[in-house]
C-alpha cells in the first residue's frame, strides 16, 4: 500500500515537473531568422557568425541561420522559395526591376512602419538610400552596400609607354589604338561576354553619357509614350559608340565567347594594361597577385546629354519575407545589419561599400582600391542603375541579347534598337 | 471435384490481381504526385497567364500562348535545334557508335577491353563537368583547340567556338558526341556479339567479307538494336539541357536555344510561366509521340 502511495506522488511529481518546464519552455522559446544569401564572398562565415552573436546580445532568443546560393541558381530560387512557405524571412536581393516585381507581387514585406523604431534602418542610413527599394512610396529594403564600377589600370604599363589616363571618349578609343601599336598581340580592354552582363554594364553607362539619364527615364520604365517609347536617336548612337571601340581595337576576338573570369585573370596577370570592372574586383586582382593597380572613371562623351559625375551604382542588400512569421523581428535582423558595428564589419570582412558609413573611418588598415572607391562614390553627383536590374524582364533580355548581336555583327545599332523598342512596346502593351 | 477446381482456379485468379494491385498502388502513389499531377498542372497553367512572383493572379488566355508560340521566332529556332541536334546525335553518336562497335567485334584482335573502356568513361562523367571541361578547351584565348588549330597554320573563328551563331551548336554537338558515343557503341556491340558466327562463315564462302559482309549481314542483323539506339538519341536530344545551358545558355544571340533552354529562359528569366506551360506541353507531346516509337521498336526488338 505504501508502495503504491509511493508510485502514485512520484506520478504526481513527474507530472507537476513535466507542466514546470512546459512553462519554462514556453516562455522562452527560440526563434529561428533564416537568412538566404549569396555565397563566395570573402569573409562572408565570419560576418554572419558575427551577427548572430551580437544579435544575441540584444536579443538572446533569436537565432540567425544562413543560408548560401550561387549567384544564378539563386534567381530561380528565391522567387520560388518565396511563392511557398518554407522560404527565408530575410533574403538579398539587387534593388531595381528584381526587388519592385517581389514588391508589386506581394512577396516582400513593407518595412516602412520599421524605419524608425529603436534599432530601425531608418537610424543608420539615409532615406535617399532608403528610397532605392521604394515601390509606391513604401520601402521593401535595407540597402547594406552598392556595387560601382571603374577602369582598373596596370599605371606601370601606362608610364612606361608615355600613356594617359583617357579624359573622354575619343581618347579613349585613341588609347585603344596606340596599345595596339605598341604591341598588337596586347588586348588594351579584354572584355568578357560569354554571360552577356559585360556590356551591357558598357552600354549601361553609354546611355548615360549619350542620351542622358534624363532622357532615358521615362523609356526605362516604359512610361514614355508608343509614339517616342525608345526613338531618341541617341541611342543608336550609344550602341555606334560599342562598334567604335571594337574598330579602335579595344577588345579582344571572340568576346562573345569570353568567360569574364578570363579577363579578370588576363588584367591580374598584367597581359592586359585595363579592364572595367566593378568594386568587388579590387579584391580579386589583389588575390591574384597584382595590387598596384589604380583607376579611372568611365570617360566624358563630348555632347553627350549625360554628365560625366554620374557613376553607375547598384544598390543591394535585404529584403523581408511578406510570409515570415516574425515580420518584426525579421525587420529588425536586417536594420541591425546596417548598424554601425555591423557595417564596419560588413567592409572591413566582405569588403562591401558600407551603407552607413558612420564607422568608416575605424577601418584597420583599409586598402587603397576600398578608399578610391569609397571616395569616389560619394564624389559623384548622380548614379544609373545598370539596366539588366533595371529594366522590365524582356526589355532588359532585349538589351543583353542585343549587345552580343552587336558585338558579332550580326545587327547594325539601329537594328538592334528596332528589336528593343518592338520588344518595349510589347512589355508596355503587358503592363 | 470440376466445380471445386473452377472455384480453386477464380479464387487464385482473384487473389492474383488483388496482389497485384497492391503491388501496383505504390508506383501510382508516386506517379500520381511526381508525374500526373505536374504534368496536369502544365497543361492548366498554359491556358493561362502569370508569372512565377504572381501565383495568384492567373489570367485566362485560352489557347493564347499555343498560338504565341506559333508566332514566336525563337520557339522555332529551339525546334529546328533540337532537330539539328536529333539528326547529328543520329550520325554522330549511333553512326561513329556502329563503326567503333564493329571494329572493337571484328575489327581488332587485341586490346578490345582497353578500347571499349576508354571509349565508354566518358559516359561516367556528368555532363556539367563534361561541359565545364570542354569550355576550357574552346576558349578563344586560352583553349587548346585554339592552340592546336594555329600550330598547324590554320585559322580559328573570329566570333570564337561556342560565340559565333553558326557553328555554336555543332560545337556542342561534337561534345554531346564525345560523351555519348561510348554507350551507343557498348549498345551496339552487345548486339553485333549476337549475331551468330556461323552467318559470316556462310556469307565468307559466297564472297561476302569486310566491308560488304559488315553491310549485308552485320547492319540487317542488328537492326532492331539500332532502331532503339536512334530512339535512345533521338530523346535525349529532345531532353538535351544541361550541355547548352553551360556552354552558351541558349546563346549567342538565341542560336543555340533549344525547347528545355527556351522553356527555362520563358519560366523563370522572362516570367511567362504560362507560356512556358504551353511550351511544356508541346515538348511532351513530342516525347509521348518519340516513347510511343520507342516502345513499339523495343517490342519488336
Amino acid at each position: 500500500m505504501n508502495f503504491l502511495k509511493f508510485i502514485t506522488k512520484k506520478i504526481y511529481l513527474f507530472i507537476f515537473s513535466l507542466f514546470l518546464s512546459f512553462g519554462f519552455i514556453t516562455s522562452s522559446y527560440a526563434v529561428d531568422i533564416t537568412i538566404w544569401d549569396l555565397s563566395g564572398r570573402n569573409g562572408q562565415d565570419e560576418f554572419y557568425d558575427n551577427l548572430n552573436k551580437e544579435y544575441k546580445k540584444i536579443n538572446p532568443d533569436v537565432n540567425i541561420i544562413l543560408q548560401t546560393f550561387e549567384n544564378e541558381a539563386y534567381k530561380t530560387q528565391i522567387q520560388v522559395a518565396l511563392n511557398g512557405n518554407d522560404g527565408p524571412d530575410v533574403f538579398f536581393n539587387w534593388f531595381g526591376e528584381d526587388s519592385a516585381r517581389l514588391a508589386r507581387a506581394g512577396l516582400a514585406l513593407d518595412i516602412t512602419p520599421y524605419a524608425n523604431v529603436e534599432g530601425g534602418y531608418g537610424n543608420y542610413i539615409s532615406e535617399g538610400l532608403s528610397n532605392t527599394t521604394a515601390v509606391n512610396g513604401k520601402i521593401y529594403g535595407v540597402p547594406n552596400t552598392s556595387v560601382s564600377k571603374y577602369f582598373h589600370y596596370d599605371p606601370a604599363f601606362f608610364e612606361a609607354n608615355s600613356l594617359a589616363v583617357p579624359k573622354t571618349f575619343d581618347d579613349l578609343l585613341n588609347l585603344c589604338r596606340d596599345i595596339r601599336a605598341i604591341d598588337s598581340s596586347i588586348v588594351p580592354w579584354p572584355l568578357g561576354n560569354s554571360e552577356r552582363w559585360k556590356l551591357n554594364h558598357v552600354i549601361t553607362m553609354l546611355n548615360q553619357r549619350v542620351v542622358g539619364e534624363e532622357n532615358t527615364a521615362a523609356d526605362y520604365n516604359l512610361s514614355a509614350s508608343e509614339d517616342e517609347l525608345f526613338t531618341n536617336p541617341a541611342y543608336v548612337e550609344a550602341w555606334q559608340k560599342v562598334v567604335d571601340l571594337q574598330d579602335a581595337g579595344c577588345f579582344q576576338d571572340a568576346p562573345n565567347a569570353t568567360h569574364p573570369d578570363l579577363t579578370r585573370s588576363m588584367f591580374a596577370s598584367q597581359i592586359s594594361p585595363m579592364i572595367y570592372c566593378g568594386t568587388w574586383c579590387g579584391g580579386i586582382f589583389n588575390g591574384e597577385g597584382f595590387s598596384d593597380f589604380s583607376y579611372f572613371r568611365f570617360p566624358e562623351v563630348v555632347g553627350g546629354a549625360g554628365a560625366a559625375t554620374v557613376g553607375f551604382l547598384v544598390p543591394s542588400g535585404m529584403m523581408v519575407s511578406a510570409k515570415t512569421a516574425h515580420p518584426e523581428i525579421a525587420a529588425h535582423v536586417a536594420s541591425f545589419m546596417v548598424s554601425d558595428d555591423m557595417a564596419l564589419q560588413a567592409a572591413e570582412l566582405m569588403g562591401f561599400m558600407p551603407s552607413n558609413p558612420t564607422k568608416i573611418g575605424e577601418m584597420s588598415n583599409p586598402t587603397h582600391w576600398f578608399n578610391f572607391y569609397v571616395n569616389d562614390i560619394a564624389d559623384k553627383t548622380g548614379h544609373v542603375n545598370v539596366l539588366d536590374v533595371l529594366l522590365e524582364a524582356n526589355v532588359s533580355n532585349a538589351y543583353l541579347d542585343m549587345g552580343t548581336e552587336i558585338l558579332n555583327r550580326t545587327k547594325t545599332p539601329q537594328e538592334a534598337m528596332d528589336f528593343i523598342r518592338q520588344v518595349a512596346l510589347e512589355a508596355k502593351a503587358a503592363m | 471435384m470440376n466445380k471445386n477446381n473452377t472455384q480453386t482456379n477464380s479464387f487464385s485468379l482473384s487473389n492474383d490481381k488483388v496482389s497485384a494491385t497492391i503491388l501496383l498502388v505504390p508506383a501510382l502513389i508516386f506517379c500520381t504526385i511526381f508525374i500526373f499531377i505536374p504534368a496536369i498542372g502544365t497543361i492548366v497553367g498554359s491556358f493561362y497567364s502569370y508569372s512565377l512572383t504572381s501565383m495568384n493572379n492567373w489570367k485566362w488566355v485560352g489557347f493564347g500562348n499555343y498560338i504565341k508560340a506559333t508566332q514566336d521566332e525563337y520557339f522555332w529556332v529551339a525546334l529546328k535545334n533540337n532537330f539539328i541536334i536529333v539528326f547529328a546525335s543520329i550520325v554522330l553518336q549511333v553512326g561513329v557508335g556502329t563503326i567503333l562497335a564493329a571494329i572493337l567485334d571484328r575489327g581488332i584482335k587485341y586490346g578490345r577491353v582497353i578500347f571499349r573502356t576508354i571509349i565508354f568513361t566518358p559516359m561516367v562523367i556528368s555532363s556539367v563537368a563534361v561541359s565545364l571541361i570542354w569550355l576550357i578547351i574552346y576558349d578563344p584565348n586560352v583553349g587548346i583547340l585554339n592552340a592546336i588549330f594555329k600550330s598547324i597554320g590554320l585559322s580559328t573563328p573570329s566570333k570564337g567556338w561556342l560565340g559565333d551563331p553558326n557553328i555554336s551548336i555543332w560545337m556542342i554537338m561534337i561534345t554531346a558526341a564525345w560523351q555519348n558515343t561510348g554507350f551507343m557503341m557498348v549498345l551496339i556491340l552487345a548486339g553485333l556479339q549476337g549475331v551468330s558466327k556461323e552467318v559470316y562463315d556462310a556469307a565468307e564462302i559466297d564472297g561476302a567479307t569486310g566491308v560488304k559482309a559488315f553491310w549485308y549481314i552485320t547492319l540487317p542483323m542488328i537492326r532492331n538494336v539500332l532502331i532503339v539506339a536512334i530512339l535512345i538519341t533521338t530523346i535525349g536530344a529532345f531532353k538535351v539541357f544541361e550541355f547548352i545551358f553551360v556552354f552558351t545558355q541558349g546563346g549567342p544571340s538565341n542560336a543555340t536555344q533549344v525547347l528545355g533552354t527556351y522553356i527555362y529562359l520563358q519560366a523563370f528569366n522572362l516570367f511567362h510561366m504560362g507560356y512556358a506551360n504551353a511550351l511544356s506541353v508541346i515538348l511532351l507531346l513530342i516525347a509521348l509521340f518519340l516513347g510511343w516509337l520507342q516502345l513499339k521498336s523495343s517490342r519488336k526488338a
